[in-house]
Formats: C-alpha cells, sequence, structure tokens
C-alpha cells in the first residue's frame, strides 16, 4: 500500500475521532480508539468518499475494521477507477 | 465474514433473540431490544394495505447485529399530492455494546435510504443521541416537535417527576412544594395562564363525545375536508385509520381508545387518547397521551378539550402531546398545556427535504404527531 494513501486517510480520521495522526497506526480500531463509535464510523465513511470522490458499498463498509484496512480498501478502489 | 442486510425472515428470529440477550446483557438497557417475530405485529404487510411495516437484519454468518424497521405509508403534501414514503425506525447494532460492530449503524442507515430514498425518522429523544447525528450527517433535516404537557396532580408530580428531580437539592425543594401546596399553586397558574394567554371566544364548546367508534365514512370526510389545512401529514383516510387503529389494537397492542367528537349531529373530528406504558422518568404516575387527533382547524379546540375531558375522566395525573401544527399547537395552549422542551424530532431525508419545499421552511404547517413514525405500540 502506498504511504501517501494510508497518510491521507489518517489524517481524515484524526481529525473526524480528534486523536493525533501520530497516536494512530494501521492497527487502530473502534476497538482500540476511544472515539470511533458507530457515528464517526458513518463520519468516517463519508468523509472518505468526499476527499476521494468514490462511494463505499455496504460490504466496502464492513471491511473498515482497522485504518490499515480502510486505506487499503481506499487504495484498491482507486486503482480500479482512477481519479 | 461481511455484513449483509436481508429482509427479517422467520429463520433469523432465533439469530435475533441472541442479539437481543447480548445488547441487554452488555447494556443492561431493557429498551434494547428488536421483534423476536419477523412478521410485525403491528400493521403487518397484507395485499393492498396503505401502510405496514417491514423488517431487516443485519446477518453475520450465523449471528444478526443489527436490525431496523421501515413503515411504509402514504404522505399528503399540499400542492404536491401524494407519495409513498418510508419511517426509519427501531435501528439496533451490536456496535452500541461492541465496537468492532460500528460500521453496524452506517450499514443500517445507508440501507434505509436504498430501499426508500424519501425516509424520515420521528422521536429518537434529542438531538444528542447517536442516531439523530448519524441522519444529521447523512444530511437529513431535523426538526424538534413542540412538546405539550397538563399536571393534573401537581402534588404527585413534583414528588414523581423523575426527570425533574435529578438533583438532591431539587427533589427537596418540590417535596416541599408538593406538601405545602406551593406546587400545586404555582402549576394551576402557569397552566392557567398559558390557557388564558390563548383563549379566543371561539375555544370549541358543545360537542358530544363517542368512544370506541369505528373509523368509515365520516372519517374519510373529516380527512378530505381537513387535509389542505395542512401541508404534509401522513394519510388518515378511514381505510389507513382502520389499519393503525385495529378493533383489536387496545386488548392486544397498547391501550388507546378512539374518540368521535361531533357537533349538532355531525363528526367534527376524532382523537386517539391512551395511557403511556410506565416509564422511570415519569415515576409512579398516570401518564395520559393525547396521541393522534384530526379535524378542521376550526374544530381543533373542541377535539383537545374533549380528549382532555376524557383522560381527566381516566383519572390520569399528567397529560403529554406532540403537535407541530400551529393550529394544534394553539388548542392545547387554550386548553391549559404549556409548552415544554422537546426532544421528539422530524428528520427528513435529502430527498424527502426536497419533495417539502418551500414547505420545509414552515414546519408549523406540518402535521405531525405522537401517532406518526414509530409512536406505537408503545412508544406513545
Amino acid at each position: 500500500m502506498a504511504a501517501g494513501t494510508f497518510d491521507e486517510v489518517r489524517a481524515i480520521a484524526s481529525d473526524i475521532l480528534g486523536v493525533p495522526a501520530t497516536r494512530l497506526s494501521g492497527s487502530s480500531s473502534p476497538d482500540t480508539v476511544e472515539n470511533w463509535d458507530s457515528v464517526q464510523h458513518l463520519n468516517l465513511v463519508l468523509a472518505l468518499e468526499e476527499k476521494f470522490g468514490l462511494q463505499l458499498s455496504p460490504e466496502e463498509i464492513d471491511q473498515m475494521k482497522t485504518l490499515g484496512s480502510t486505506a487499503q480498501l481506499i487504495e484498491t478502489k482507486l486503482q480500479s477507477s482512477p481519479r | 465474514m461481511a455484513i449483509v442486510i436481508q429482509p427479517y425472515r422467520q429463520e433469523h428470529e432465533s439469530a435475533v433473540q441472541d442479539f437481543n440477550r447480548r445488547l441487554q446483557g452488555s447494556s443492561g438497557d431493557p429498551n434494547f431490544v428488536f421483534s423476536q417475530s419477523a412478521v410485525p405485529r403491528w400493521l403487518p404487510p397484507g395485499a393492498n394495505n396503505p401502510v405496514w411495516n417491514e423488517f431487516f437484519v443485519a446477518v453475520d454468518g450465523p449471528s444478526v447485529r443489527g436490525a431496523y424497521a421501515l413503515k411504509q405509508e402514504v404522505i399528503f403534501v399540499r400542492g404536491k399530492g401524494l407519495h409513498r414514503i418510508a419511517c426509519y425506525h427501531h435501528p439496533l447494532s451490536e456496535g452500541i455494546v461492541d465496537r468492532s460492530f460500528a460500521s453496524v449503524g452506517a450499514l443500517l442507515a445507508r440501507d434505509a435510504l436504498l430501499q426508500q430514498p424519501l425516509l424520515y425518522a420521528l422521536g429518537m429523544g434529542g438531538m444528542e443521541r447517536s442516531i439523530a447525528k448519524m441522519l444529521k450527517a447523512l444530511g437529513f433535516s431535523l426538526t424538534p416537535i413542540p412538546f405539550y404537557f397538563r399536571v393534573l396532580n401537581p402534588a404527585k408530580f413534583l414528588r414523581e417527576m423523575q426527570a425533574l428531580r435529578t438533583e438532591p437539592w431539587r427533589a427537596t425543594l418540590m417535596d416541599f412544594a408538593a406538601a405545602t401546596g406551593a406546587g400545586w399553586l404555582a402549576i394551576r397558574s402557569a397552566q392557567a395562564a398559558a390557557s388564558l394567554r390563548s383563549r379566543s371566544p371561539n375555544a370549541g364548546a358543545n360537542f358530544v363525545v363517542e368512544d370506541g367508534v369505528e373509523f368509515s365514512g365520516w372519517a374519510d370526510e373529516l380527512w378530505t375536508q381537513a387535509k389542505e389545512t395542512v401541508s404534509f401529514a401522513t394519510v388518515r383516510d378511514a381505510n389507513t385509520l382502520r389499519l393503525l387503529y385495529p378493533p383489536d389494537f387496545a386488548s392486544n397492542i397498547a391501550s388507546t381508545r378512539q374518540l368521535r367528537i361531533s357537533r349538532n349531529g355531525s363528526a367534527i373530528g376524532w382523537a386517539i387518547i391512551g395511557q403511556r406504558r410506565k416509564d422511570p422518568k415519569f415515576g409512579e404516575m398516570r401518564v395520559g397521551s393525547i396521541v393522534d387527533c384530526w379535524a378542521s382547524t376550526e374544530n381543533a379546540s373542541a377535539v383537545i378539550q374533549a380528549a382532555t375531558q376524557a383522560l381527566e375522566r381516566d383519572g390520569v395525573d399528567l397529560i403529554v402531546s406532540n403537535q407541530s401544527h400551529h393550529v394544534w399547537c394553539g388548542a392545547f395552549e387554550k386548553a391549559g398545556f404549556p409548552k415544554g422542551p422537546s426532544t421528539f424530532i422530524f428528520a427528513a431525508s435529502k430527498k424527502l427535504t426536497e419533495l417539502l419545499q418551500p414547505l420545509q421552511e414552515n414546519p408549523a404547517s406540518f402535521h405531525i404527531t405522537r401517532a406518526d413514525g414509530d409512536g406505537l405500540p408503545v412508544n406513545f
């Protein structure tokens, strides 16, 4: 996975979850980040869709278990439909 | 395994029971429970029914991780006719008790929007609740529906109203007010002032009230006569009302009564009243509710007076109602109901908000009551 995509996803998550980006890693998840509840998860989905100009399906939203898997998902989608 | 949202079928019922057990076990909240039956007890789907409930579950292999309900119904929008829309209600996610399932709430709300873009939700307990925040994030417009109350037993109200007794000093003061009669005087004065402020010489009178009359042609006439006085309402014709309040409703589903109000031998309106289920925030009080009502604007006061008097005769300690339409709000004020802070929120999806434009800018002309949305059978 390109570091650029992960950094962009991490910056968005940092903003939404109110957590410094330095405290977020690829393994960060709702289980490890206190503010990452269902409302913030939805906000993260909507922010990613807006930032990257894509639509996440229910199956893809369900794949967003960690920040790393989220970044991987975004990168895969970007590669399949380049901006 | 990926979570998939499916229509709730009988084969999911045992997994829903397990889901309920996990939610209640971890949260301790008895309200976190989804229907154990795949077939809705209230408003089951039926051939040619204009209004019905349908359930969906978020299936994760052998487990259910979330569920929601859609109440499919028809609305009248002044100048735009009839439209089929849906109410999104009872969304429940395992994310409430297990952050691993934080995505489920988003999946449920998005699935509901895919099913019916003309979507709304009602109630929710306030703007700060998770469901309201999620819907706002999805672009829903949120409007509080005014809340009205009338205290009939001030001493009991002061002793039992748990929501107001949050601080020890406040509880002591309320006990003192109840014991000395000062609270009685203050509450009666406030209600009288509310009534006087809005009293008009035509405040309804000379009406006859009948209990338990079946909705039929007379209700159709009232619907037709009054619908143009509102800018938006769910359809309340006789066919729909018979489904909303079936003959076995009171005995099997919720303790409500339907009142027909007449003057000079003609029906002028109707109201649905009932006693709310026990709720810790009301303590041991018997709480009556004016759940729903319909009439031409000139007869709104008579209908609210009739409903209030019927609940007074039932011996309730407090009457509550939510009403959006300014004429009905005025009728409540004339009947001595002060307005209180509302946590009953109307949330309209982007598409529904577009449909309601420019009416959305004046929600005081909407006719929304406690009976709309998921207001029945247990939450009125």
